[in-house]
């Protein structure tokens, strides 16, 4: 994946709300549908036409992982 | 045959990010059709005992999660976690897994493929100089 991509990926997702569930597009540089559940997240990138989703889980802060 | 799944940034929450090797996958009840789940993704990580889910997903795709087998994880923080087991189908880029997989109400992230449940089904190749994750899944007789 060339680095202007994954850049684009961590741009969008700094900018994702917090404890929510988004999708994003499918190049991963802009946010298609955010929910506060998954099951919400679901129903908007339905709404916003997305067919095949896939949904990324946003942590309660941005820290390293070690889970 | 092999996938290779480049590895996804994260940010780390002080201006730069992680990189971990992530794969998108879909779960399932383990009875023959039952639907799946939208795919999520899912950090492979061997420092973990199991595969463990966020719970939402699960109750997506019709689980009853506290009706599970209850038990207990630690992390780091050293605080034990409350989980529930069942069985799953995990759809995987490899092909389709059965696996005893937990769910957690406060997972940070949708999902973590861990020793049991996922490393025992694929050869995988952490490559840092390739950014990248290669998959190989093994069929054992």
């Amino acid at each position: 994946m060339p680095a202007t991509q994954t850049d684009a990926r961590l741009e969008a997702l700094r900018k994702a709300p917090l404890d929510s569930w988004v999708v994003l597009s499918e190049d991963e540089s802009a946010i298609l549908a955010v929910g506060s559940t998954y099951d919400e997240a679901v129903k908007n990138s339905e709404r916003a036409g997305v067919s095949d989703p896939v949904l990324i889980k946003t942590p309660k802060h941005w820290l390293p992982f070690s889970v | 045959m092999s996938v290779k799944l480049p590895y996804k940034k994260f940010p780390d929450g002080k201006g730069g990010f992680d990189s971990f090797a992530v794969v998108p996958v879909n779960i399932a009840r383990p009875e023959p059709h039952s639907p799946r789940s939208k795919r999520f993704e899912a950090i492979i990580d061997s420092g973990a005992c199991r595969c463990t889910f966020h719970s939402s997903i699960g109750a997506a795709v019709g689980l009853d999660i506290e009706k599970g087998k209850e038990d207990a994880t630690i992390g780091v923080s050293g605080k034990p976690t409350k989980i529930w087991l069942h069985d799953i189908s995990l759809y995987t880029p490899g092909g389709i897994i059965a696996i005893q997989a937990a769910f957690a109400h406060d997972l940070p992230v949708a999902g973590i493929l861990g020793m049991s449940g996922f490393f025992g089904h694929f050869r995988i190749t952490f490559d840092p100089t390739a950014q990248r994750c290669e998959l190989e899944r093994i069929y054992q007789a």
